[in-house]
């Protein structure tokens, strides 16, 4: 005797097609003579098309050219790595030669210029902090990366930025830990004593809020 | 699972296994056009899975990134598309699992079975919050809806089956479970997206 | 699919880390009606163990000015492995010479979670590690906020003692700037 779970079985086996034909000659029997199970064999029929229908199977990436730009972008950067590691011991000159002989590592860094704005990397065998890529959201905002050997700095100037009102008072913190709570998303700052300077916690749009 | 974008049929086009031989030789111009070729489909199997867009976006991503990283395994003994669809869908399954994200109870599996007895089949429990606004929407933002209150493991079944087309075998592989568990996820995910969207069919927009 | 605006692309990057306003989207698209799951509901969490980290770094906001006398009166000092970065920062943001902390944050750069380094309420950065990079440098992606709005998102690799300097917006009859420099371990 068939359980309830067979009978379910049966039924979605049938809708989707996974019968062999005798089965199917017998499962079709069942349902002749049995008008509930055929009721509920044509609703799930029916949703199952409306599934089909309502979910499509490709559907446009959001800023599809940002997209596959950012795959190249970490793609580079992960060749970048991987170059580093396997030239740990070599000297920088020799570094910078076989990077020049990897031609589809130069169209990544291309794809990554162009999409990226201001694209700059160093090989940096001797621990000089690098920017691989930028984005800034604001078109009227442009970034630029530089290395200053003078300040022993890598450099991004923001220009275009709206100034803050004069007006406005800037409230520094002097953070001596944070704590994140990860289930509830939000950040905790603490000052050296342990007391709470400020939470950082998260709007539905995902912009952080720091609440005093 | 259809094994290549009507793109890779087309003449002009390169096929798959030129552009993933050129990407195996670290051609990454040759794997850009893989994403683009692919990137519609990946990112649909993960916004239907996690419903969520910027998160989809984001496994999606993800996805390729381990693609690339995995291509110098890769045998071409399977089609790029189906094997490209493995690496998303475990992105996306491990992403699922590490957040941790369950059906709140009322959905999870034991309970689904026990609401959903054949006695049910014809007089399925209603869905209790069918106000005038849902009723205005379309069905398609519904099904979404609905899509997006089952669990994750019968949001893949249902995802599997019914966009990708996999058969039940394949879905138990890649699910990593048995034929039964797919069999009865596909039934009960079925049960409660009949309850969910009974109001729907019984008074169409 | 409606996002489609220049400057919603923003939304779009290096969100694959738990900690992150999805917590509430996810929350609200997943279980909507059915708010048992919502953390809030909860008890409060067992403290957990302290989270997987990959560096620590130092984060600063610097106001920048030509003239002493409108400096902000702040106390706050470089630490000591900050060599000489007012004169550091004189040698790249010119015609300024004058350098002043407002605030500064040291932060552990947490490996699964995102980090934020909140210097002031105002402009702050939030960072989130890729792993670490050859020669004990990070590669992460870095983002600066002010208040509500993102300016620039960034991929960098950043290396102790190699610090960032970020140009942000003028304020006053100066400007504000970002030190971010990693500590070696």
């Amino acid at each position: 005797m068939k359980t309830p779970s067979d009978e379910n079985h049966d039924l979605i086996r049938w809708l989707d097609g996974e019968m062999t034909a005798d089965e199917r000659r017998a499962f079709e029997a069942t349902l002749q003579n049995d008008p509930e199970l055929a009721a509920e064999a044509e609703s799930m029929r029916q949703l199952s098309e409306s599934l089909k229908t309502h979910l499509p199977a490709e559907m446009p990436v959001p800023h599809a050219d940002f997209f596959n730009s950012q795959i190249q972008v970490r793609i580079a950067q992960m060749e970048l790595d991987d170059a580093r590691e396997r030239e740990k011991a070599a000297e920088s000159t020799a570094g910078w030669l076989s990077w020049l002989r990897m031609p589809w590592l130069v169209g990544a860094a291309a794809a990554a210029f162009a999409i990226a704005g201001l694209v700059w990397t160093q090989n940096s065998s001797s621990g000089t902090s690098t920017i691989a890529s930028t984005y800034t959201p604001n078109p009227s905002v442009h970034a630029q990366v530089f290395h200053s050997a003078d300040a022993q700095a890598t450099v991004l100037m923001l220009d275009g930025l709206e100034p803050v009102p004069a007006e406005k008072k800037i409230v520094g913190f002097r953070v001596h830990r944070a704590e994140s709570d990860a289930e509830v998303a939000t950040t905790t700052l603490f000052d050296e004593n342990g007391s709470v300077l400020a939470v950082v916690a998260l709007n539905a749009k995902g912009q952080p809020q720091v609440l005093k | 699972m259809s094994a290549a974008a009507p793109a890779a049929t087309d003449p002009v086009e390169p096929l798959d296994v030129d552009l993933v031989k050129r990407s195996q030789a670290g051609d990454t111009r040759a794997f850009d056009l893989l994403v683009t070729r692919y990137r519609s489909r990946i990112y649909a199997m993960t916004y239907h899975l996690i419903q969520n867009e910027t998160e989809a976006w984001d496994l999606a991503q993800e996805a390729f990134i381990k693609a690339w990283r995995a291509l110098p395994n890769f045998k071409l003994d399977a089609a790029f598309y189906t094997w490209l669809y493995r690496i998303a869908h475990n992105v996306t399954y491990d992403w699922l699992r590490k957040k941790k994200i369950q059906g709140d109870g009322e959905f999870d599996d034991e309970r689904t079975e026990h609401r959903a007895m054949p006695g049910s089949r014809t007089a399925p429990q209603g869905f209790d919050a069918p106000d005038r606004a849902m009723k205005r929407q379309e069905l398609g933002s519904r099904i979404h809806e609905a899509i997006a209150r089952l669990t994750p493991d019968h949001r893949q079944a249902i995802v599997l089956r019914e966009i990708e087309g996999l058969s039940y075998e394949e879905i138990a592989e890649m699910m990593k479970c048995s034929l039964g568990t797919v069999m009865s996820r596909l039934f009960y995910a079925r049960k409660k997206l009949q309850e969910m969207l009974k109001d729907t069919y019984e008074n169409p927009v | 699919m409606t996002k489609e605006i220049p400057n919603q692309k923003s939304e779009w990057r290096g969100r694959v880390k738990p900690l992150r306003h999805s917590c509430f989207v996810i929350l609200s698209s997943f279980v909507l009606l059915n708010s048992s799951f919502c953390p809030a509901q909860q008890p409060a969490p067992v403290p957990a163990k302290k989270p997987a980290t990959d560096g620590k770094v130092w984060g600063a906001l610097v106001y920048a000015t030509t003239d002493a006398a409108k400096l902000t009166g702040s106390t706050e000092k470089a630490p000591e492995n900050q060599k000489d970065l007012s004169g550091r920062l004189g040698k790249v943001f010119t015609p300024y010479t004058h350098f002043e902390i407002i605030g500064q944050h040291f932060q552990d750069v947490f490996r699964e979670y995102e980090s934020w380094v909140v210097p002031s309420r105002d402009l702050f950065l939030k960072i989130d590690s890729k792993g670490p990079a050859a020669g004990g440098g990070m590669n992460l992606h870095l983002q600066v906020w002010r208040e509500q709005q993102v300016l620039v998102k960034t991929d960098a690799v950043l290396h102790p003692g190699s610090p960032l300097f970020i140009g942000g917006p003028k304020w006053r009859d100066g400007q504000l700037l970002f030190v971010l420099d990693l500590q070696r371990k």
